[in-house]
């Protein structure tokens, strides 16, 4: 990183700066999350295979995820067979 | 309750504050939002402030993001690099189920403009005194924000004044 893309305000020991930061990387960790969630589900990775990756339950990532892939994906998930309601 | 003497005008644009939060991925409303609900409602004397001074709310919304980048490059990320990586998928904003509470800077931004709605003998809350709660937040996120747009709370509450006579004479 060169010496332009350091912040101005402060140094690493002014607080607000690392606290903001904190919240700069958990709103962009959410965002990541969910880019590379539907990047493997349009891949056809099925739930299970997602979830074990990201170290959680099956559940866990289609409570999360489902709801706004499937509505961004209507229609039959990629290579997976159909399932009941 | 919390809307409790809002005018239309200034309603209109704290339900706008909470689509520009959305939007941007922030999990709470901040009084950034409230700025960017104002700009974006484009009604009322404090949109007419704004505006005045140069405030667009492409601007805002630029800024906001520009914040954003900044305070992940103090921690050697690149939003640019992460957003390159992720392909099409990513998007900063929220989905229409996730509930967006009101951050305390919010509130206090609300409950400010109450007061000044009172000082000012005013009986309805418009927009011109949510704009005075938002600067109020010293060390907020919105006074930082118009800060690098140029524009100072003081110049701000000036210009709003001066409109506000403008409209009752």
């Amino acid at each position: 990183m060169d010496e332009k893309t350091r912040t101005r305000i402060g140094g690493p020991e002014d607080p607000r700066e690392g606290l903001e930061a904190v919240v700069a990387l958990r709103r962009t960790l959410e965002a990541l999350e969910a880019a590379q969630v539907e990047n493997a589900f349009v891949a056809g990775w099925p739930w299970a295979r997602i979830a074990e990756v990201l170290g959680v339950s099956k559940q866990a990532v289609h409570k999360k995820h489902a709801k706004r892939i499937r509505a961004k994906y209507p229609g039959e998930p990629p290579k997976r067979k159909s399932r009941g309601a | 309750m919390m809307f409790v003497r809002f005018t239309n005008k200034s309603r209109t644009s704290v339900e706008a504050a909470f689509e520009e939060a959305r939007m941007l991925g922030h999990d709470a409303l901040g009084d950034e939002d409230l700025l960017l609900g104002i700009l974006r409602a484009d009604e009322g004397v404090a949109a007419e402030a704004l505006y005045s001074l140069g405030v667009t709310l492409e601007d805002a919304r630029d800024e906001c993001e520009e914040m954003l980048s900044d305070a992940l490059s103090s921690t050697g990320i690149s939003l640019e690099d992460i957003r390159r990586e992720a392909g099409e998928a990513f998007d900063m904003s929220l989905p229409d189920d996730r509930k967006i509470p009101y951050s305390p800077r919010a509130k206090n931004a609300l409950v400010r403009a109450r007061k000044e709605m009172r000082r000012l003998g005013d009986n309805h809350l418009g927009t011109e005194h949510v704009l005075v709660g938002i600067v109020g937040n010293e060390d907020g996120t919105a006074v930082r924000l118009l800060g690098r747009l140029g524009v100072s709370p003081e110049v701000l509450e000036e210009r709003l004044f001066e409109l506000r006579e403008r409209a009752d004479g």
